[in-house]
């Protein structure tokens, strides 16, 4: 019995991570209505600049590396939007769509070609932090990511309920002609909320290095479909079901793997996939009601 | 020489592929399953031919109707997802078919060693060429017999009937409904003729390599499924047949002289051609 | 006097000379993950080449010598593109091909070539691959024209095995940590360690699985300290590895030994994880423990690769290919290539020894190395020489 939960609440733990990255990628999806293929590798990307700072600063402490990180994917954020959603006429969602996996293959390319595709070790905060209570343990540093995504969350439902940004965004989502109508300027909104998700892409992506202990390619493909399950699983647009969605999906393949084994393991997850699909489409959170 | 009709065989492959991808599209619904349905296709005919001892050709017609039987399992629940989740459930069917095939073992001893499929090892030594004395000429017009074919369907479709209903449904469902088109039927009817190109392709695809495992579906092949309709166009066939020659023939061996930034020019050049021209190369039909 | 007019109709003569060059290509992973590998193999054929035709080149038979060209084109690791590859070489003028990194490459590629040398029934490609890295068991046996330089696991983990049990008596069990989607880690395992182990008196407890891009190993792990065993075994790639060993270090799961995969024994894993892989025992066809093995790995650095047994086994096939292709006594002239690489094929197939940078190579009817090795451990973020059996 131990070990069930022992298994659930490492899942649970390492979920925290989904949580992280799936805020972005509902908010991208959900909240902007756009399909951004390049996100996970955009933040994947800004952990790799943030390798730069103990490029500069050998020793640096590793908020510092988070830092760049954060400040990269905001960037990596603004060229995404510039190069796949500033020309192309929303009329054309497919090449948007394609677009962003351009970008995916393009940053997954410069990656690959900047480090020699070889793993690199990234600093982590607490990591090595176990927390003990008899045979049971937690990991210290996933529980720091666990407190992020609360705190993002909040930063985030602040910004688009309480400011002036949040209701150009949503507005903008939901009707961008009325919006402009109104005054809002579409491709200042536009960039400053691909920036805004862009940076905390980059913190998730630092996260994550921080979490696995080493950065490498293969992780942006993996991570993508995740964020898009949990996206689907939370509800698209619902920042908090994003976050329950990632802990539940984190937990479930864990303790799935424990009783089918590893290879067997995601095949459930696509299967908890399809499960939401078919019997509660909105997610955890459906949306609140509106347009499509 | 060799080389050429090599590259040939590819480009026809993958334009199965492609035109798997296009005609789904056309309805409007971004299928990113057809990967999963070029799975079922290749371990199909390779274990008909090498464990069953089949001639290539019946092996093709089963897989390509196990891939329509396949697709229009997936066509009826994709009828109740729109859009991105649609888009997210094609991927994670594909996902499901590609993990189905790495735990598949089925092995029978033949001539002394094991063949067949074996899990995370894949299926090795689908030699139904070399052992019958087929050059890469006589392969390279087999596969283009099939790609002929499919694009003569496509194109037939297009400009009859049956065509202009799919591209209906594609533009607007509400008012193709409202002139009584029955959606369900389109939808899955395109999804079945998707997957059974994609089964033929994907068929054709492991006598090619004689090797095929798990990762060779994965998602980046799912994505360059659809990708070849979006950058052709979705006017015609001849756009997937263009948009197969520019990615395959063009950035991926033409480019082999560029070296190391070849590959860095990949993903530029896609993102580049799509700011150019958002409705791909061919652009999309206008109607008067 | 006369000596000056030597100088010149020498000089005079070597620019009339018409220049013939040998061309030779390798190809491997220059994409994604693996790039360092192809970078590498890259290097050192360039290097050896080098190296070659400062000393005057390949003699041919008619006398004359001529310079290696190499080129190096990238199959991205993938199977198809492998296959598109070496159609691409076999329709130049390259008479013998080098590669490729990826066993998942391999094994399809040497599937399209001709099975059995002058079988007129059989089209498939007549085309000398001699292969540098992709180490997967058991694959020249596809075909008469494909041959490898690389290590001998079976071999290398018996003798391995045998000397951890005679080094360290009071260590009876292990326990394996199995990549399970990659062909070459899931083979070496279940074919390789784990019955070498057995059969030199261990006692292997079990084993966990994981996928070559998981991120989290609090499960595995967990067995793994179930187990308890004295020497935990981790067939895995860099990556991977580096995530099970920081999460070992996070649960305090200390095994006395820790021995590692071939293919892991270079700069990867040091890069992602020094600190974690400390003591990690890994049996390898390379290290710079002699003068030829210094110079190699010295002239390879010039060329921009770094020398591990993956790239020293190219800048061996270089040598090999040039001892083979005087012996067989090649022509060299645009209209010879079939002719010249069914030469180099037989050459390659008479092959009983061979000299390898640390020691002499066997080589066996089916195509195969094997190859001599050393253990090295991870000492202080570099490898060093931990036991040298030769």
């Amino acid at each position: 019995m131990l070990d069930f939960f022992q298994t659930l609440s490492d899942g649970v733990l390492f979920g925290a991570t989904y949580a992280l990255i799936g805020i972005g990628f509902t908010l991208v999806f959900g909240v902007m209505h756009k399909i951004n293929m390049a996100y996970a590798a955009a933040s994947v990307g800004g952990a790799y600049a943030g390798l730069l700072v103990l490029k500069v600063l050998a020793g640096a402490p590793a908020w510092l590396v988070f830092l760049g990180a954060f400040v990269a994917g905001g960037l990596l954020g603004w060229m995404v939007y510039v190069t796949c959603f500033h020309f192309i006429p929303l009329s054309s969602p497919l090449a948007t769509l394609m677009s962003t996996v351009g970008m995916l293959l393009l940053i997954d390319e410069v990656i690959v070609h900047v480090t020699a595709g070889m793993p690199q070790g990234y600093p982590a905060m607490f990591g090595d932090v176990m927390l003990f209570m008899g045979d049971f343990s937690m990991r210290g540093d996933l529980l720091l990511v666990f407190g992020v995504s609360v705190l993002a969350m909040i930063a985030l439902l602040a910004l688009l309920y309480r400011s002036r940004l949040g209701l150009a965004t949503r507005a903008v989502a939901q009707q961008p002609v009325a919006a402009q109508l109104c005054g809002i300027r579409l491709v200042r909104v536009n960039a400053l909320t691909f920036v805004v998700t862009g940076l905390l892409g980059g913190l998730a992506g630092a996260l994550i290095g921080a979490s696995v202990g080493t950065l490498s390619p293969l992780l942006t493909v993996p991570l993508t479909v995740k964020g898009l399950i949990v996206t689907v699983i939370g509800g698209l647009g619902s920042i908090p079901g994003a976050i329950i969605a990632g802990l539940l999906v984190g937990g479930f393949e864990n303790v799935l793997q424990l009783y089918r084994g590893v290879t067997e393991r995601d095949l459930y997850v696509m299967l908890l996939l399809f499960a939401f699909l078919v019997f509660r489409p909105g997610g955890i959170f459906a949306a609140k009601g509106g347009r499509d | 020489m060799d080389f050429y009709f090599g590259l040939a065989q590819l480009i026809g492959v993958h334009t199965l592929l492609g035109l798997s991808a296009y005609i789904v599209l056309l309805t409007g619904q971004v299928t990113l399953a057809q990967a999963g349905f070029f799975a079922v296709g290749a371990y199909t005919a390779g274990m008909l031919t090498v464990l069953a001892g089949w001639h290539l050709v019946p092996a093709l017609g089963v897989s390509a109707m196990s891939g329509a039987a396949v697709a229009c399992a997936v066509g009826f629940p994709a009828l109740r997802v729109k859009g991105l989740m649609l888009v997210i459930a094609t991927l994670a069917f594909g996902e499901g078919v590609r993990l189905f095939f790495f735990n598949f073992d089925y092995q029978i001893a033949k001539g002394g060693i094991k063949v067949g499929p074996l899990g995370g090892e894949g299926f090795r030594q689908i030699r139904f060429f070399p052992e019958n004395g087929w050059e890469t000429w006589d392969v390279m017009l087999f596969i283009w017999v099939f790609v002929v074919a499919a694009m003569a369907l496509l194109w037939w479709f297009d400009r009859s009937r049956y065509g202009t209903v799919l591209r209906a449904v594609g533009e607007d469902e509400l008012a193709a409904q409202s002139v009584g088109i029955n959606l369900t039927a389109v939808k899955v009817s395109a999804m079945t003729v998707g997957g059974a190109i994609a089964g033929v392709g994907g068929g054709l695809y492991a006598h090619y390599t004689t090797h095929i495992e798990h990762a060779s579906f994965s998602i980046l092949l799912a994505t360059f499924a659809i990708a070849y309709p979006i950058v052709g166009g979705l006017r015609s066939v001849f756009g997937t047949l263009l948009a197969v020659i520019f990615v395959q023939g063009f950035l991926v061996e033409g480019l082999r002289f560029l070296g190391d930034w070849r590959n860095l020019l990949f993903g530029a050049l896609i993102v580049l051609a799509m700011n150019l021209r958002p409705s791909g190369i061919l652009g999309r039909r206008r109607h008067a | 006097m006369k000596k000056l007019a030597l100088a010149v109709s020498l000089a005079l003569a070597a620019g009339v000379a018409h220049a013939q060059t040998i061309k030779i290509t390798g190809f491997g992973a220059k994409s994604g993950v693996v790039r360092s590998f192809g970078i590498n193999s890259e290097a050192a054929m360039l290097a050896a080449a080098d190296v070659i035709n400062k000393g005057g080149g390949v003699k041919l038979a008619d006398g004359s010598k001529a310079k290696i060209e190499v080129e190096f084109l990238d199959d991205r690791c993938d199977a198809a593109e492998g296959i598109s590859v070496i159609r691409r070489i076999a329709g130049t003028n390259a008479v013998v091909a080098v590669g490729p990194t990826c066993s998942n490459v391999a094994e399809p590629l040497f599937g399209i070539l001709q099975k059995k040398v002058g079988d007129a029934g059989d089209s498939g490609l007549q085309m000398p691959v001699f292969t540098d890295v992709a180490i997967k068991v058991g694959l020249a046996k596809i075909s008469d024209w494909a041959f490898r330089n690389v290590p001998n696991e079976m071999t290398m983990y018996n003798s391995l095995f045998y000397w951890l049990h005679t080094q360290h008596p009071n260590l009876k069990t292990v326990y394996g940590g199995v990549e399970e989607d990659f062909a070459h880690s899931r083979a070496t395992w279940y074919v390789v360690m784990k019955p070498r182990a057995e059969a030199s008196g261990f006692d292997v407890v079990g084993n966990t699985k994981w996928l070559l891009a998981d991120t989290n190993f609090a499960t595995q792990v967990r067995e793994m300290k179930k187990a308890n065993a004295d020497i935990v075994a981790i067939s895995a790639h860099p990556f991977s590895t580096c995530g099970v060993l920081k999460e070992m270090q996070r649960q305090r799961v200390r095994p006395k030994l820790l021995v590692g995969l071939t293919s892991s024994s270079s700069l990867e894993t040091l890069q992602g994880c020094a600190k974690q892989a400390e003591g990690i025992i890994i049996p390898t066809s390379f290290a710079p423990i002699n003068k030829d093995a210094v110079a190699a790995a010295r002239t390879t650095a010039k060329f921009k690769g770094a020398a591990d047994l993956h790239s020293m086994a190219a800048w061996e096939n270089m040598f090999i290919l040039k001892r083979v292709m005087e012996a067989e006594g090649i022509s060299g002239k645009p209209g010879d290539v079939q002719s010249d690489r069914r030469k180099i094929r037989d050459g390659l197939a008479k092959l009983k020894t061979t000299k390898g940078l640390i020691g002499v190579t066997k080589r066996d009817a089916e195509g195969e190395a094997d190859k001599p090795y050393v253990f090295v451990h991870a000492n202080k973020g570099e490898w060093k020489v931990l036991y040298n059996p030769l």
